[in-house]
């Protein structure tokens, strides 16, 4: 079994959770050509290196991030929403 | 006529989605606290409107208590009050919710849309421990500690009662519920040798 640490309920089976992709920033809809759109939209980075996602703990219905390695896909940590904003 | 507190079918009374469903009696016993009050609280405000009342909030994950009943904290703006025997403070802190001004929060509707069951057994941990994957030994899991996770195979809330184990979690599972405690409890008779 694969365990997932939650910031708010603990160690729990990967199952409890689901995964809502990487934290990216929102392009300004003001300043931003049809081409950078699209890339925005539909295509996915596929890079190595460390990654921080948005996740959720289901039964709790708690969203939080977490950083994850993507070439060994080892869970680094995961934190709060709040802590990215404070760093921000 | 529009359906009241008074008219409210649940779903293992008659007339129900789970009419004729068996909530198991015995070694292992389900029973079925759904039409009990409760009410809950959640969005913004949620926390602090409550604390306005006086209620003590407890850390998230936590229970306490307020006048007869049960403040669970299931997220910083997430609360349930549980009121098994203290409809009439319940009463009260609905009506003030209902008559207060933004902001307050906004009812998770838990009255509606959770089912609350219990399960009460001499050999309950044996049961648990195939019901839910958590570590629930009274050593790890106290007695105001809440556990969000999945029991039955479904996302349930469960803590402790005097009686047992509280379980609550998406009404419209409640026959698939009582079914699989019912089938937990056939093997846990087999593996004694009791069936």
């Amino acid at each position: 079994m694969k365990l997932l640490t939650c910031p708010m309920n603990g160690p729990r089976n990967i199952d409890e959770f689901q995964s809502f992709g990487p934290v990216r920033a929102r392009p300004d809809p003001n300043a931003t050509a049809d081409r950078e759109w699209s890339r925005h939209l539909f295509r996915a980075e596929n890079r190595k290196g460390i990654v921080v996602e948005w996740w959720r703990h289901v039964p709790s219905n708690y969203f939080f991030l977490a950083e994850r390695d993507l070439v060994s896909n080892e869970i680094i940590r995961t934190f709060d929403a709040s802590e990215l904003r404070d760093h921000a | 006529m529009a359906a009241g507190p008074a008219t409210r079918i649940y779903p293992f009374m008659p007339g129900g989605s789970a009419d004729g469903t068996k909530l198991i009696s015995g070694a292992i016993a389900l029973s079925d606290l759904t039409d009990k009050p409760r009410f809950g609280l959640k969005g913004r405000g949620s926390s602090a409107w409550l604390a306005a009342q006086g209620i003590a909030l407890p850390a998230v994950n936590r229970i306490g208590e307020h006048r007869g009943m049960r403040v669970l904290r299931l997220g910083n703006e997430d609360i349930l009050l549980l009121a098994e025997g203290a409809d009439e403070t319940l009463g009260e802190v609905k009506a003030a919710w209902q008559a207060a001004t933004a902001p307050k929060g906004y009812s998770s509707w838990r009255e509606e849309g959770w089912a609350w069951m219990r399960l009460s057994d001499p050999r309950l941990a044996e049961a648990m421990s195939a019901l839910c994957a958590l570590d629930l030994r009274p050593q790890k899991f106290g007695a105001d500690d809440i556990a969000q996770t999945r029991v039955g195979h479904i996302e349930a809330v469960t803590f402790r009662s005097p009686a047992g184990f509280d379980i609550l979690f998406d009404i419209t599972a409640s026959a698939y519920f009582a079914r699989t405690v019912a089938a937990v409890a056939g093997h846990t008779d087999q593996h004694r040798g009791l069936s």
